[in-house]
């Protein structure tokens, strides 16, 4: 039997973007320009056109043990050159963000490989060699997966996700990493994604209209679609639900395994 | 002191206020009558990152600018999110009517005006941490629970007027 994968369910525009952003399959839409030497700036691991870091020796140079999974699965670009691994890190607004931590997680693994991520509330971090990595955070960056308003690029001291957004639309940034600017209507990075200052700005382009962001969001909002309007979703959820219930409990397995040992006949 | 009847009114925009905003309003709230103080409250903005590998750098927030109410200079601690203004309990219904016309005027976005209790009443635990016990007798009553136990008085209060 072949499975088709579904990739996430629901019947509504919001699960549809969701599917858009997982489907491998799907071209993800380029909104925007950013040099690579910009992503390498903003990325803040090394300074432009400097060589990579390495670990290890190339993976050519180096003697392994027999080992059948090293012959089934080819290694990427970063990993053969033996390059250190670097990290990027989203947080998105709730503000109708185009993406959110839990579907960035899953487009990635789906999309890119070599990728090791984590999920947390309000931002997503993941790791990978650093040559890959900025190939991979110029394609996030370039695509329908960022707002140059609502998605901010941020290493640390994230915070800012849940609150309200300032006057200018943009996310709550502590450390101020973009501003607006109101000649070019285009917001500006100033900083690293770790804050620190950067010799000049770089632009990411114009902030998405908010009505375009509530067509392509991923994220259930009552304001917008909430998550009891799709129906197919809520009965997913409710399927997990009861199944994690029953089975991590057992109840079915234990309630007849008591009745058994306290002598009861009729039952197995 | 004669004790007066207050009540505090919210003021709760749906956008964070920048500065210019923030003293733009103040300015024509301090100019109502039956104002006995006003809190400002909203997302701490740090002077220097002190966290990751840019620690110690200056932030360079421009939210966080000094504005000036009344030509009394205010450094904005906070990327404001919530004014809270205690007034007089006589003038609550003309206040609260010219509030709602200067906020009008002056944000183009939604915001709530809330009526009710949104500061401490009474003296707390925290505050005789911070003060010392009885100190009740030396301070002006109006800065009981105004204030942070953490943070100084010096920092985030000011006497505006008589």
């Amino acid at each position: 039997m072949v499975y088709e994968a579904q990739y996430a369910p629901g019947e509504t525009k919001i699960a549809e973007n969701r599917r858009r952003h997982i489907n491998p399959s799907h071209e993800l839409e380029k909104m925007r320009n950013v040099a690579d030497e910009d992503v390498v700036k903003l990325l803040g691991h090394k300074n432009p056109g400097e060589g990579y870091k390495t670990v290890h020796p190339p993976l050519d140079e180096m003697d392994f043990e027999e080992d059948a999974m090293k012959d089934l699965v080819e290694p990427i670009d970063g990993a053969k050159d033996g390059i250190r691994v670097r990290y990027v890190q989203f947080a998105d607004s709730m503000y109708n963000a185009p993406a959110q931590p839990y579907d960035r997680a899953r487009t990635y693994l789906w999309r890119f490989r070599g990728v090791d991520t984590g999920t947390l509330s309000g931002r997503q971090v993941v790791e990978m060699r650093e040559s890959d990595l900025e190939a991979m955070s110029k394609s996030l960056i370039e695509t329908e997966l960022f707002d140059p308003a609502k998605t901010g690029l941020r290493g640390a001291t994230v915070h800012g996700h849940s609150l309200r957004l300032d006057e200018d639309g943009l996310m709550f940034d502590a450390l101020q990493r973009y501003v607006y600017n109101k000649e070019t209507g285009h917001v500006n990075y100033v900083k690293d994604q770790v804050g620190k200052p950067l010799d000049e700005p770089v632009d990411v382009g114009e902030p998405l209209d908010e009505d375009h962001l509530k067509d392509i969001t991923t994220i259930y909002r009552s304001e917008n679609v909430g998550l009891r309007e799709d129906k197919e979703l809520i009965e997913v959820v409710e399927t997990i639900h009861a199944a994690r219930t029953d089975g991590g409990f057992g109840l079915g397995v234990f309630k007849d395994d008591l009745r058994c040992k306290l002598g009861d006949k009729n039952e197995r | 002191m004669d004790e007066v009847k207050a009540v505090d009114v919210k003021i709760f925009p749906y956008r964070l206020l920048k500065p210019e905003t923030t003293e733009k309003i103040l300015n024509q709230v301090m100019e109502l009558e039956g104002i006995l103080r006003v809190l400002i409250n909203g997302e701490s903005l740090p002077k220097l990152i002190n966290y990751g590998p840019a620690k110690g750098l200056e932030v360079n927030h421009q939210d966080r600018k000094v504005i000036k109410v009344k030509d009394k200079e205010i450094e904005l601690l906070v990327s404001v999110g919530e004014i809270i203004i205690t007034v007089d309990h006589e003038k609550l219904n003309s206040f609260v009517e010219e509030l709602e016309k200067i906020l009008e005027d002056s944000l183009n976005f939604k915001y709530d005006i809330s009526v009710g209790v949104f500061t401490k009443t009474k003296t707390t635990v925290s505050d005789y941490l911070k003060y010392g016990s009885g100190f009740e007798e030396s301070i002006n009553p109006k800065v009981i629970g105004m204030v942070d136990p953490n943070s100084k008085s010096s920092e985030t209060v000011k006497f505006i007027g008589d």
